[in-house]
């Protein structure tokens, strides 16, 4: 039978999840990337946390980089490394390039390197120990038969002390061989790969992979890496989950005349999509949604990309509600980004944190398309589908809003990833009809439950906010913009049914 | 006269390259450096801290600290010309004859 393989937490932030349970404990764990990946800030977190969160004691062989200059680099991420030398908790093992020339005669081993750094193991009675980076040796010497033997030889004396190792390796190119010189092949069972990509943006991005750990397991998949002002942060992927709990109770929108729409208002714990047009009262819809939660002593969270605290409140004010004093009363939590702020896993990151933390039981965020305009696809699909498996957890009921770019006539929900990672569908529209500009409503879809189908007309007043007049009759082509008046010669339901057909083709 | 020599030889314990460099060194020495060196022999095993403080990677490692330029020498020193040359010295000797 074989034995279990421990692991060590690796102290950094997101790791010990997408590797269940860290670092393989008294093992040689190989972290390969090209030049500025990050395998410094990997090893020296992964040792500095290791010292200071957890009892085990570090060394550090460094290659490239001066000591001093690690030292003074880590003090941005308030890593002091000083400290722990002074307390016996960290050893330097300095194999940075000297000046001095170098002339190879004879036979020679490694001995010396080996014999340092068992000195400096000994001096702090250290348990963990990275190597910055191996590929470097064989810069410094020519017969690389000796490195590879040499690098062998001290992986199995790690291994026989017990030290768990991180040994960094230089990848010549994004998508060649794992590591120059195939270290890979004699170091280590365990390979982990940090890449550095270029996006569909022309940013960089990073992200980590676990290829290997002999015996163990670990996710497959990459994870997004950001090296931030407390160091690494990986953000695992979130497990999307198939359906959260049931639905059951129905709540209201903060619109009477909405939730007759849904036959009693939206699923608890439910996710609509508010999609629309800029101008058609989304925000409106929003903070009816808030207000209403907040009344009721629910928890709110109010992520807004596209309107300062300032004008969303005073805007909530001009219709009457006093979304100031939520706030103030911490009932509702209102963040205000610029998109282009932070990534996404950050965004989802701090969606959730503030989610657990102030306990929200309504969240919006508006809007969903402002980030869509910043993100790749690939992102932004990631982006929903973790939020909402996430909220889908969390017994959270979420009002997504998305601005459709056409003012009048056909736009698609092309955003098919809105569609399935929504219960409902609400989609506002501008119609042009009898010389004016009026407005529609109209449910698309409620996942568990029926809805209505008529296209209603709202308006937007200070009294009510966003107030449904009635149903639109004696009209067509609505959903088209340029509706004309026809006379009913039909049966409304056939028209009904037409118009479902044209919603269910994707057409609108 | 030539200024003296300051040599240092690195070595691990007892191992057949190390030996190998101590004899090497020694032969060469009394040929063409008589009188004119001081050679302290450090066994890393023994001496980590002496290792750590002149960077030493390989074993065996010979350095020339004096007079400046510094310069390391490694392997089992075999090619005695080789060394000599690699401590500046080849040039001088020949000079002295």
């Amino acid at each position: 039978m074989g034995s279990i393989m421990k692991k060590v937490a690796s102290g950094i932030h997101g790791f010990d999840s997408i590797s269940h349970g860290g670092i393989p404990q008294g093992r040689t764990t190989l972290v390969a990337g090209a030049s500025g990946s990050g395998k410094t800030v990997f090893s020296v977190q992964f040792l500095f946390k290791g010292a200071v969160d957890y009892g085990e004691n570090s060394v550090f062989v460094t290659f490239e980089e001066r000591p001093e200059d690690i030292i003074k680099n880590m003090k941005s991420f308030g890593w002091n490394i000083e400290k722990l030398q002074r307390e016996k908790k960290w050893a330097f093992v300095d194999a940075s390039p000297s000046d001095s020339d170098k002339v190879e005669i004879g036979h020679y081993d490694l001995g010396g390197f080996l014999a340092r750094i068992e000195y400096a193991i000994n001096k702090v009675k250290a348990k963990r120990i990275a190597i910055d980076s191996v590929s470097s040796l064989f810069t410094h010497f020519q017969d690389p038969g000796i490195i590879r033997h040499e690098l062998y030889r001290l992986a199995s004396r790690l291994k026989q002390l017990n030290i768990t190792c991180i040994m960094t390796a230089e990848r010549p190119t994004e998508d060649g061989p794992i590591s120059r010189y195939g270290v890979e092949e004699f170091v280590s069972d365990n390979v982990i790969l940090i890449h550095n990509r270029l996006n569909e943006r022309g940013g960089r991005e990073r992200t980590i992979e676990i290829l290997k750990f002999r015996g163990a397991s670990h996710d497959s998949e990459e994870a997004p890496l950001i090296v931030k002002d407390k160091g690494m942060n990986i953000y695992p992927r979130p497990k999307p989950i198939l359906r959260g709990k049931g639905f059951s109770e129905k709540i209201s929108t903060g619109i009477k005349d909405i939730d007759d729409l849904f036959y009693g208002g939206i699923y608890k714990n439910s996710t609509t999509v508010v999609t629309g047009a800029s101008g058609t009262g989304k925000t409106v819809f929003s903070l009816h949604f808030i207000i209403e939660g907040a009344t009721r002593g629910e928890n709110c969270l109010f992520i807004e990309f596209e309107e300062s605290p300032d004008q969303l409140t005073r805007n909530a004010a001009s219709f009457g509600w006093n979304l100031k004093k939520y706030i103030k009363g911490g009932l509702v939590s209102l963040i205000c980004h610029y998109p282009e702020d932070l990534k996404a896993e950050q965004y989802l990151n701090m969606i959730q944190d503030l989610t657990i933390k102030n306990k929200a039981k309504r969240v919006v965020v508006d809007s969903l398309s402002a980030l869509q305009r910043i993100y790749s696809e690939e992102k932004f699909r990631e982006f929903v589908i973790g939020q909402n498996a996430f909220f889908k957890m969390h017994d959270v009921t979420v009002l997504l809003t998305n601005t459709t770019s056409e003012l009048l006539g056909i736009s698609t929900i092309t955003e098919a990833h809105l569609s399935t990672a929504s219960d409902n569908i609400i989609i506002l529209k501008y119609v042009e009809l009898g010389g004016k500009m009026r407005r529609l409503i109209s449910i698309l879809k409620q996942r568990g439950s029926r809805h209505r189908k008529e296209l209603m007309e709202y308006e937007i007043t200070p009294q009510k906010g966003m107030d449904v007049i009635g149903p639109f009759e004696g009209v067509e082509n609505l959903m088209g913009g340029s509706a004309r008046r026809v006379e009913i010669r039909f049966d409304e339901t056939e028209a009904e049914a037409e118009f479902l057909e044209e919603s269910k083709s994707g057409r609108i | 006269m030539a200024s003296k020599y300051l040599l240092k030889l690195y070595v691990l314990g007892q191992t057949a390259n190390s030996q190998k460099a101590i004899k090497n060194l020694k032969t060469l020495l009394k040929n063409d450096l008589k009188g004119l060196y001081t050679l302290k022999i450090i066994d890393v095993l023994k001496n980590p801290s002496l290792a750590e403080e002149d960077k030493i990677l390989a074993t065996p490692t010979l350095i020339k600290t004096l007079p400046s330029p510094i310069r390391k020498l490694i392997g089992d020193l075999s090619d005695s010309e080789k060394v000599l040359l690699g401590l500046d010295l080849s040039f001088e000797i020949k000079g002295e004859k």
